[in-house]
């Protein structure tokens, strides 16, 4: 059935996004904001419509409403121009049937506690219009069957991302933080867009189907475009040497912390690797590059974990280091147990997030409960005492790569020093009064 | 001559909305007759299938805009006087037949009034002292480089020069980026986007010369509808809160809800946001440049990563942080139209951009082709 699997895969996407944009358009066109009873049923609507789109996709295509639907659905080119195509194509398979249902869901359970918990929150309004552009992202994320789309979905995810940190602006802290992460997204971004083209080139299209002939490709070649999207990967799920921004991201409210750093943004990076398959298993060194990158990132973020001492941060470093082991996973080769353990990861902290600030609270009341040691004295002191410290500093990965950017940030200033010399020469005599 | 006239149609659309803008916007008493000559200009340049006379109407339009900023930008009026002579040269070139210098001429007239640095001084002191007019120019840049695609980029030199050109664009596409990440304020912020911009259209240009001239199409209304619409959002600022620095958080957004709501989508559509023209712009631009260059293409993906960077940054800085309180009004009647109307066709290009590309497209790519002459 053609039309219902077209029409479902379109409520999934485009329902979040016509929400969203119904209320920001509201709220440019008319004389006042609009009230939190407008926002929360517009915004309800489109997301119940968008997960009600993933129920039907899934139904549609386990079969249970007549023949089953799988592959490519095309919606014919988004556009044409002579020989180059941006293809309209959803793919519809066992990887987008599960992101696009587990992000639905989530996003419909953080927004319906949202609506209770950001109440006479003065960016109410905020909240829900960036919780709609996040949802539509998702969902073009999980059933896009081009990279040109995925891409689009990815940038609105990060987008999206960034400006929910910086949603407490009142405080400077939220908004360094949400820049940082912004930052690391796009410089990320750069190895994605500049795989995507490269596929193009070397492929013929963006399709994620003619990523099956990545072992038709020379090695270097296939290494490289795994590489970049590698890259783009680390960035979006804060693998080392990109985790800094992670704890840093907790500055946002709680439910999007919840739906981002729990439950589905975190874990992009992730499904980015599981889409690309085919690439990955034809790049060895890439796939080697991984689970040592992987690796890493779970055991930072498991010994940071343990000595955080604000409870988001901890959260924020058990969630890094399981999504860590997930990538390892991936490039182990383990595609199906990482998308499993992505999904049952997702639920969980979503949970533990939502339920965050009442276990501060808890513990204030009831007291803390003693912290077992496990271990102690198995390895070296001199080794334990330098994986503290190691671990207590978070390696300093801020300030490491603030130094490798701090140069870049002295060649602007002498740019920009140079342009008004160049100026001032070239300007009129009038003009420079 | 229907495909024409359809294409011609929706550009002109875009590049008077873009045009009238400001005036509609501002409600000044002055301007409208200008705003009216641009646009008989515009329609000379847009229609006719004449090169001579299209370059002719668009040097006309590039002395008006000289003569307007005269009296705010000297040095900006230097700059349009100066394209367009070359853009009255390029028309001179074409009526006697030599190409190569319609060519040379015209892609140095585009240069001066993209911003391509060095030939910005113009651009970018127009940018700090009337980015209203930036605006309006942008508008009739738009007929510029169609004039420029459509007459003059069939000559060999266009294919030979561009390597050179696209990268010459792309890389004076980084350059004003890492300028933008250490301005002080607004205004600067303003200026270093559009000298990115411009190093974009060049570089489009130059790509347009291998046949890739509705990227360059593309390119071309969108940055006059994005940094247009920036550049009216900064003025909307200005007017009520004076200059604006980026010293420390500004706390705006609760006084100035939907001024920071169309600065963020008219910076974003700069920066390649989805859902917007620019990131349909973007996509189109970099397969067109990695065609020609690599390097290039990574130095247009780096420059715009780092604009993206610096337009958060001075959105937070402007709009965001404890919120001060103004007795000055929200985005007026009048300015919320014309934001509303710029970004519901940036919007409707990024989601449905065939409806401009696909029609233009094959006229484009005709005019490439000897046999349609």
């Amino acid at each position: 059935m053609p039309e219902s699997i077209t029409l479902a895969l379109a409520a999934a996407v485009l329902a979040p996004m016509a929400a969203a944009l119904v209320v920001g358009a509201r709220v440019l066109l008319a004389g006042s904001l609009p009230g939190e009873r407008f926002v929360r049923t517009v915004m309800g609507w489109g997301l119940s419509l968008s997960a009600l789109g993933a129920v039907a996709t899934l139904a549609l295509w386990r079969g249970w409403l007549g023949p089953a639907v799988s592959g490519d659905i095309e919606y014919g080119s988004w556009l044409r121009i002579g020989s180059y195509v941006i293809p309209a194509v959803a793919r519809v398979d066992d990887l987008a049937v599960a992101l696009s249902m587990l992000g639905a869901w989530l996003t419909w359970l953080v927004a319906r506690f949202s609506g209770t918990y950001l109440h006479k929150e003065p960016g109410f309004t905020r909240f829900f219009v960036l919780l709609g552009f996040f949802a539509a992202g998702v969902q073009l994320v999980a059933y896009a069957g081009a990279l040109d789309l995925f891409f689009a979905g990815w940038e609105l995810i990060g987008i999206s991302s960034a400006l929910f940190i910086g949603f407490f602006h009142e405080r400077d802290e939220p908004m360094r933080s949400s820049v940082r992460a912004f930052a690391t997204y796009r410089l990320c971004d750069a190895g994605f867009l500049m795989a995507m083209v490269s596929v193009h080139e070397v492929l013929g299209s963006t399709r994620f189907t003619v990523l099956g002939l990545a072992n038709t490709l020379p090695v270097w070649e296939t290494t490289t475009i795994a590489a970049l999207f590698f890259v783009a990967a680390m960035g979006k799920s804060a693998l080392l040497p990109f985790s800094g921004w992670l704890p840093r991201a907790m500055e946002g409210p709680t439910p999007s912390s919840a739906l981002f750093y729990g439950g589905i943004s975190v874990h992009m990076g992730l499904f980015l690797l599981l889409r690309i398959w085919p690439m990955l298993d034809a790049a060895p060194a890439v796939e080697l590059a991984g689970v040592i990158i992987g690796s890493a990132t779970a055991v930072y973020a498991a010994a940071v974990a343990r000595i955080h001492p604000d409870a988001k941060g901890a959260l924020a470093h058990a969630t890094l280091a399981q999504v860590g082991l997930i990538a390892a996973e991936i490039c182990l080769g383990l595609t199906t147990l990482a998308m499993v353990h992505i999904a049952s990861h997702a639920m969980l902290r979503v949970f533990q997030y939502l339920r965050a600030p009442n276990a501060i609270h808890d513990a204030h009341r009831l007291g803390h409960a003693p912290h077992p040691v496990h271990a102690e004295g198995v390895l070296p002191s001199r080794f334990e005492a330098r994986s503290y410290l190691a671990a207590l500093h978070r390696l300093r990965l801020e300030d490491r790569l603030d130094a490798l950017v701090a140069p870049v940030v002295w060649l602007a200033r002498g740019l920009d020093w140079l342009d008004v010399r160049l100026r001032q020469a070239l300007s009129t005599e009038r003009d420079a009064r | 001559m229907t495909a024409h006239w359809g294409v011609a149609l929706a550009v002109l659309a875009i590049a008077v909305l873009v045009l009238w803008a400001p005036r509609v916007a501002r409600r000044t008493d002055g301007g409208a007759d200008h705003a009216v000559i641009h646009t008989a200009l515009l329609v000379i340049a847009l229609f006719t299938d004449t090169g001579p006379a299209a370059l002719v109407a668009m040097a006309v339009s590039g002395g008006f805009h000289a003569s307007t900023a005269w009296r705010v930008a000297p040095t900006a009026a230097l700059g349009f006087g100066l394209s367009a002579a070359s853009t009255g040269i390029a028309a001179l070139a074409l009526w006697w037949g030599d190409g190569v210098t319609a060519f040379v001429a015209s892609l140095l007239a585009v240069a001066l009034r993209a911003g391509l640095v060095p030939f910005h001084a113009g651009v970018a002191r127009l940018c700090e002292r009337a980015p209203w007019l930036q605006s309006q120019q942008l508008a009739t840049l738009v007929g510029l480089g169609v004039a420029h695609l459509r007459f003059v980029d069939q000559v060999p030199l266009a294919f030979q020069w561009s390597a050179v050109v696209v990268m010459y664009g792309a890389a004076m596409t980084l350059i004003p980026a890492l300028m933008a990440l250490v301005q002080r304020d607004l205004r600067g912020f303003y200026r270093s986007a559009s000298m990115m911009h411009g190093g974009m259209i060049v570089a489009a240009i130059g790509a347009a010369g291998r046949g890739h001239s509705t990227v360059a199409l593309m390119v071309l209304v969108t940055i006059a509808m994005a940094m247009g619409g920036l550049g009216l959002m900064l003025e909307a600022l200005e007017e009520r809160v004076g200059p604006v620095t980026l010293d420390g958080r500004g706390g705006r957004v609760q006084a100035f809800p939907r001024l920071a709501a169309a600065f963020l989508v008219f910076g974003g559509a700069g920066v390649a946001m989805p859902g917007t023209a620019g990131f349909i712009a973007d996509d189109l631009l970099l397969h067109a440049l990695w065609e020609e260059s690599v390097s290039a293409t990574l130095t247009v993906i780096l420059g715009s990563a780092i604009l993206a960077v610096a337009t958060l940054m001075t959105y937070s800085k402007v709009f965001l942080g404890r919120a001060v309180p103004s007795l000055a009004p929200d985005l007026g009647t009048r300015e919320r139209w014309v934001a509303v109307l710029l970004v519901f066709v940036l919007v409707w290009l990024g989601i449905v951009p065939a409806t401009l590309l696909e029609p233009a497209d094959p006229f484009l790519r005709a005019l490439g082709d000897p046999a349609a002459h």
